[in-house]
Parts: structure tokens; C-alpha cells; sequence
């Protein structure tokens, strides 16, 4: 491929593109690759976790238990939570979807720092071989918050969840830092904050996320880690520490996490919604700037964990307040999708099936969300069911399915060929029968007061486990099938073309998959990426589908 | 490659003039997360200070304020010498700019030899350890201890930056590395006037 030299730009991030395996696929600075790794790697986590999960269920099946030790189950749900969360999510929605997405629609050629790219990618496999090695050596056993003082106790494991969670956050940080300069500095001419893609507007928001929240978790997970091997008093009560300390530094990461976690889930559903209604996004402003007001409020909440851990009561009053506010920028979100459908010409596709589905149980665990964050409630329900119950249904039921929606939606940019849509729909109706079935019933559990965490519980509520059990083997179901249509359809799927779903933002005015260089000229734009009824916002994309050379420089 | 002129009258390329704007940004978005590391060891410190027993803790005292603050002359005053560095370089004078890097490496090892003067005095003296001290040791060595660490990491960086100079990496237009070393010198320095406070003052 001729390169011509033409006046530099921003976009001049340009490398000879690599020939051999190791610098093309392996160790590679390229977003698109980094990408694609980092989905393959958070799949692979996913299958592991997953089978936790599987663990926890046969457990379940009966009141005493059984299946494994009480002790095992303590540290299965401990790395089923820790794997899922840090592991799975975080990477496939950040680095996976963020890489691979972000940097083409906003029309630049990669992100700001290639190289911090390929470092953050391989200490997030290493991180997470560290995180499930610590099975060998007796893995933490206080859930995936893992509270002190029971974190101090217990085995070396806790040590290495420690250093694998500080690593994944290393990683998390540097891909933060890099995706909040490449979205305000590595932007095509035109592209302006009010024209990018409200996916990039996703990333926006996570970005200072990743790069100020995890660094706090950091510092909390460095004085564990040095509370348990060099024995210095941070948590310890009887040495002078506070266990109440952990929960303020943890939740101070771990609440803006959750917006890690949703903040590019709702970007997907922007993206996917208005395309498959063919009418612009309703209140695109809104979108964008609640994403914003999520992310910016997300850092003042934390506390609404801890209202059962003996905080002073003036400031639960004000922390309650602020929880409640949030659901009004996501309520946003959710009224401006809903009118975005309104009168549109809605395409069933597998993808727009995914993003309804996420509406629906979203909103429900965001509801279930607004009644934790009254203090009665909470102080009621702390502890038992209700949380899991609800933080599945945001977390799978939102996250997750963003993330289908995401892979059914992008799966043709990646590889040029389309995923099943037969068994796609098979994957839907299935995931979310075994969905509602196992984490539905777990409000009702909660509410009655079966506590969460523990191997055996009364009898009673022996039925309803069991209900939840063989509904999440149909979710298994689902995935599998996901994952075989997948690998099936690497290969073997229909063609799907540049364009398949006629989408206009600019990922999709470019071969599939894409080249290279992204762009042959790097575009300029004059319009918001959703009007369907206008031709396209862009210039200097007429080359793109042709053998031209690529043109090295921004017009 | 194209040429642009930068403020201040020099010509560079257009990569370098690019490049370098990426790469102030991210380094700078660098040290914020560096401060938020910083900040959540200081709310720690003042959360378990204010848990009730009193400060310093019983049977502690506190740690000499002379020393410190002869130690914090040091380190502001290797502050200056880097800031003028980096403005004679600017202006092209490489001997006055090399003496002067040399005398912020020189300051920043003294700043060090004050900090362990000062532990080996609490721990042999006073008997004040890192776990064995209560929440007065672990934070007051876990604090000034990863200060400490970004000082020598900070002299790490300055003699790179000064052999790398030496070998011409850098010129009159060029010295985004300088300006790297410069900030995260002055960062270093604005840390340690939180710690000084918080530590000997309040």
C-alpha cells in the first residue's frame, strides 16, 4: 500500500503498518487489534467466571448445600464477583468496545498513545491469570468488596487478589488517561463535542472514570496488601485502624465503577436505538450532557453503600438525596430512547432486541436501585438477596445485554460477516427467559430475608432456589449458543458489506473490516452523525471503498 | 515533513508540534491521577487521625519540625533551581542550564539524606515503626515514604534527562521531555507542602 506525505495533522499517528504474526496480532499497536484482543480475553474470563456462577447455583440447590465446602463457596463468589466486574465488563466495554469503536468515529487514525495502548492490553490478561490463580494458594473469601477485618484473615489468595486488582486498575488508569486525550485532541476537523457519536460521549464520561476513581482504589488496595504482609494498621480496629476506612476508600471507587460499567452500555443503546428506528436521537444534548451529569455525580454517592456500617446520620440524609437525584439524568436517557423509537421505523434485528431488552430490565434494576437508596429500605434489605437481585439486573441486564447489543451490532465491522440472526434470536429469547427466572424470584428471597453469602440457608426457600437454578442453566444455554454462533460465524457467516445495517457514523462508511490506516483521507465533518434523511456529514470519504493510496495528513 | 513555526519564534515539524500537545496532555492527566493516589492516603490519614484517640496517639511524639522544615528549604529550593534549568535551556545557554540540573539532583539527594536521617531517628530514638506504631506509623511512613519514592524516581528521571541532553536529544525547540521532568519536579515539590502541613504544622 502507497503511502503519499501530504501537511501533517493530528491524525499523524501513523506507524508502517507490521508484517510478521508477533507485531500484527500478538504485540500489536494498533486500536483495532487491541481491541479485538481485549474481547477475546474478556470472553475467555467471562466462560471462567460464568462457570463460578454455575458453582454457586448447584450449591444452591439445596438448603444445606453440598456441592462444594462453605468455605469453597465463599471464595467461588468471592472471584465470580471479583473476575465479573474487573475482568469481564470493565475490559470488554473500555478497552474492548472503547478501542475498537471509539477512535474511527471520532475519524482519527489511533488512539493518542499507541504503545500505553499495548501496555494497558497485556497487564489485563496477566491481572486476571493472577486474580483466578489465587484458587492455588486459598482464595479470598469476603465477596469481591472483600471487607475487612475478614480480608485481613484467610489465605495468601487475599494477598494476590490484591496485587491482580491493583494490576487490572494499572491498566484501567492508563486506558483512561489515553481515551480522554485521544477523544480531546484526536478528534477529525469538523468533529466538534456536539457532533461526536453519543458512544464517544460514552467513553467521555468513563474516561476520567477510569483515570481518577481506580487510582483511589489503588491506594486502598496498596494499604491492604500492606496491612496483610508487613502487618501495618490501617483496618485493623484493634491496632488503632478503621474497617470503616476500607468501605470509604472502596465504595469511593466502586460506586463511580458502576458508571464505568453502564456510562459505553448507554453509548451502545444510543447508537443502536437510533439506528434501528432510522430517526435521529431524541434530545441528543441531553444524552450527552447526562452522561456527563451520571459520571460527575457518581463521585458523591458513595457513601449510600455504608448505611448499615454505623456512618453519622447527617451525612446519610444528604448521600440518600444525591442517590435519588441520579435516576433523573438516566431517566433522561431512558425517555430520550423511547421517543427516539416513537414514530420510527423500527428494524427487529438481534442487536435492537438486545437494546430493548436492556430498557426494560435496566430500568427495573435502576427502580430497584432508587428503593436501596432509601435508608429504610436499605437497612431492611442490606445484605440479603435484594442486592444481588438488583445488581444482576443492572449489571446483566444492562451491562451485559449493552454488550450483546454491542457484539451483534459491531460483529460485521470486525470481521465482515454478519452473526447469525436465527440464533441470535434463539440467544434472546433464552437469555432473557433464564435471566428473569434466576434473578427475578431473588427480590422476593431478599425481601423475605435470606441472606446473601452463605453456603446453607432455611429450607423454606429451598423451591425457589431451585427455580432459580434451572433458569440460569437456560441462560448458560444462551451464552453457549452466543459463543458457537460467534466462532461459526468468524468464518462461515453470511457477507455483510461495509454498511450492513445502513448506519451513518463514520465506522461504517469504511471497509470491513477496517484497513489499516482507518481512513485513506482523514475526514471533515459538518453534522451530527443520526439524521437519517440528509446525506452524510462528511467529506473526503469518497476514496474509501476504491484502491486509492492513503493520503498521510488531515485536509 | 512540514514545518511550523511555535510560539517564541522557532520552527519544528508538524509530527513533534502535534505529538507534543498529545503528549502534555496526557501527562498531565498523569499527575492528576498521581494526586487522586496521594489524596486518598491523606483522607485515610486524617480519617484514622480523627477517629478519636487524640494526635499524635498516646505515647508518641511528634517528629521534630526543625528538620523538616530545613529538609522543605532543600526541596523548594531544588523547585527553583530546576524552573531556571529549563529557562536557560530554552534560552540555549547548556552550561548554566547543566549546573543547574546538576544542582537539582544534587538538592533532590539531599532531600533524601534528610528523610532518612529523620526515620533512623524516629525508629532507633523513639522507637516509632511502620506496623508497630499504631495508625501514627503507618501513615506517617506510608505518606512521606511514597513521597520519598516519587523524589527518587523524580532524581531517576533528572539524570536521564540531563545525559539525554548531554547527547543532544533535546534543542532550542524541541524538549518536551524537559518540560515532562520540570512539572513532575514541581508536583513532587506541591505534595510536599500538603505533607509538611499535615504532618508539622496542623
Amino acid at each position: 500500500m502507497s503511502v503519499i506525505a501530504e501537511h501533517g495533522g493530528i491524525a499523524e499517528h501513523i506507524h508502517p503498518e507490521p508484517q510478521g504474526f508477533v507485531r500484527k496480532y500478538v504485540f500489536s499497536l494498533d486500536h483495532k487489534i487491541i481491541g479485538i484482543q481485549y474481547i477475546i480475553t474478556a470472553f475467555v474470563f467471562f466462560v471462567l467466571a460464568g462457570c463460578l456462577a454455575e458453582i454457586i447455583r448447584i450449591q444452591l440447590m439445596h438448603a444445606n448445600g453440598g456441592f462444594v465446602t462453605a468455605n469453597t463457596y465463599d471464595e467461588v463468589y468471592s472471584i465470580h464477583g471479583s473476575a465479573m466486574v474487573w475482568l469481564v465488563i470493565i475490559p470488554m466495554l473500555t478497552g474492548g468496545f472503547g478501542n475498537f469503536v471509539m477512535p474511527v468515529q471520532l475519524g482519527a487514525r489511533d488512539v493518542a498513545f499507541p504503545w500505553l495502548n499495548m501496555i494497558s492490553f497485556w497487564l489485563f490478561p496477566v491481572a486476571g491469570l493472577m486474580l483466578f490463580s489465587s484458587f492455588l494458594m486459598g482464595a479470598p473469601v469476603a465477596g469481591w468488596t472483600e471487607y475487612p477485618p475478614m480480608s485481613l484473615q484467610g489465605g495468601a489468595g487475599t494477598s494476590m487478589w490484591c496485587a491482580a486488582i491493583f494490576l487490572v486498575g494499572v491498566s484501567s488508569t492508563l486506558t483512561g488517561i489515553n481515551f480522554l486525550v485521544t477523544i480531546l485532541k484526536m478528534r477529525a476537523p469538523g468533529m466538534t463535542f456536539t457532533r461526536m457519536p453519543l458512544f464517544c460521549w460514552g467513553q467521555l464520561a468513563t474516561a476520567p472514570l477510569l483515570m481518577i476513581a481506580t487510582t483511589a482504589l489503588a491506594a486502598a488496595l496498596a494499604a491492604l496488601f500492606m496491612e496483610r504482609q508487613f502487618g501495618v494498621p490501617f483496618y485493623d480496629p484493634t491496632k488503632g485502624g478503621s474497617p470503616v476506612l476500607w468501605q470509604h476508600m472502596f465504595w469511593f471507587y466502586s460506586h463511580p465503577a458502576v458508571y464505568i460499567m453502564i456510562l459505553p452500555a448507554f453509548g451502545i443503546m444510543s447508537e443502536v436505538i437510533s439506528v434501528f428506528s432510522r430517526k435521529p436521537v431524541f434530545g441528543y444534548r441531553m444524552i450527552a450532557f447526562s452522561s456527563a451529569a451520571i459520571a460527575l455525580a457518581g463521585f458523591m454517592v458513595w457513601a449510600h453503600h455504608m448505611f448499615t456500617s454505623g456512618i453519622a446520620p447527617y451525612m446519610q440524609l444528604p448521600f440518600m438525596v444525591l442517590t435519588f437525584a441520579i435516576a433523573v439524568p438516566t431517566g433522561i436517557k431512558i425517555f430520550s430512547w423511547l421517543a427516539t423509537m416513537w414514530g420510527g421505523k423500527i428494524h427487529l434485528t438481534t442487536s435492537m432486541l438486545f437494546a430493548l431488552g436492556f430498557l426494560v430490565l435496566f430500568t427495573f434494576g435502576g427502580i430497584s436501585g432508587v428503593f436501596l437508596a432509601a435508608i429504610p429500605f436499605d437497612l431492611h434489605v442490606h445484605g440479603t438477596y435484594f442486592i444481588p437481585a438488583h445488581l444482576h439486573f443492572v449489571l446483566v441486564g444492562g451491562s451485559l445485554m449493552g454488550i450483546f447489543s454491542g457484539m451483534y451490532y459491531w460483529f460485521p465491522k470486525m470481521t465482515g460477516r454478519y452473526l447469525s440472526e436465527f440464533w441470535g434470536r434463539v440467544h434472546f429469547a433464552l437469555f432473557v427467559i433464564g435471566f428473569l427466572g434466576t434473578f427475578l424470584p431473588m427480590h422476593w428471597l431478599g425481601a423475605e430475608g435470606m441472606p446473601r453469602r452463605v453456603a446453607s440457608y432455611d429450607p423454606q426457600f429451598q423451591w425457589v432456589n431451585q427455580l432459580e437454578s434451572i433458569f440460569s442453566f437456560i441462560m448458560t444455554a444462551a451464552i453457549l449458543i452466543f459463543f458457537v454462533n460467534m466462532l461459526y460465524c468468524i468464518r462461515n457467516g453470511k457477507k455483510a458489506g461495509h454498511n450492513p445495517w445502513g448506519a451513518r457514523t463514520l465506522e461504517w462508511q469504511i471497509p470491513s473490516p477496517p484497513p489499516y490506516y482507518n481512513f485513506k483521507h482523514i475526514p471533515s465533518v459538518f453534522g451530527l452523525p443520526y439524521d437519517f434523511t440528509e446525506p452524510l456529514p462528511y467529506t473526503h470519504l469518497e476514496d474509501e471503498l476504491t484502491d486509492a493510496p492513503v493520503t498521510v495528513g488531515a485536509q | 515533513m512540514a514545518v511550523v513555526s511555535i510560539p517564541g519564534g522557532g520552527e519544528v515539524d508538524q509530527l513533534y508540534a502535534d505529538t507534543r500537545e498529545l503528549r502534555l496532555q496526557g501527562f498531565l492527566l498523569f499527575l492528576v491521577s498521581d494526586v487522586v493516589l496521594f489524596s486518598s492516603f491523606i483522607f485515610a490519614y486524617l480519617y484514622l487521625r480523627n477517629s478519636g484517640q487524640g494526635w499524635p496517639p498516646p505515647g508518641i511524639a511528634r517528629p521534630p519540625i526543625s528538620l523538616a522544615a530545613l529538609n522543605s528549604a532543600i526541596l523548594f529550593g531544588s523547585g527553583a533551581t530546576m524552573h531556571y534549568a529549563l529557562e536557560n535551556f530554552k534560552r540555549g545557554n547548556f552550561l548554566r542550564y547543566s549546573s543547574l540540573m546538576l544542582w537539582t539532583i544534587l538538592l533532590g539527594i539531599l532531600f533524601l539524606c534528610g528523610q532518612g536521617i529523620e526515620y533512623t531517628t524516629l525508629y532507633f530514638q523513639d522507637h516509632v515503626s511502620w506496623a508497630g506504631s499504631g495508625i501514627f506509623g503507618a501513615s506517617f511512613f506510608t505518606l512521606t515514604g511514597m513521597h520519598g519514592f516519587h523524589v527518587f524516581c523524580g532524581i531517576c528521571y533528572l539524570v536521564v534527562l540531563l545525559l539525554q541532553s548531554v547527547h543532544g536529544v533535546y534543542d532550542k525547540n524541541k524538549y518536551f521531555g524537559l518540560t515532562a521532568g520540570t512539572l513532575y519536579w514541581h508536583f513532587v515539590d506541591v505534595i510536599w507542602v500538603v505533607l509538611f502541613s499535615i504532618f508539622y504544622l496542623i
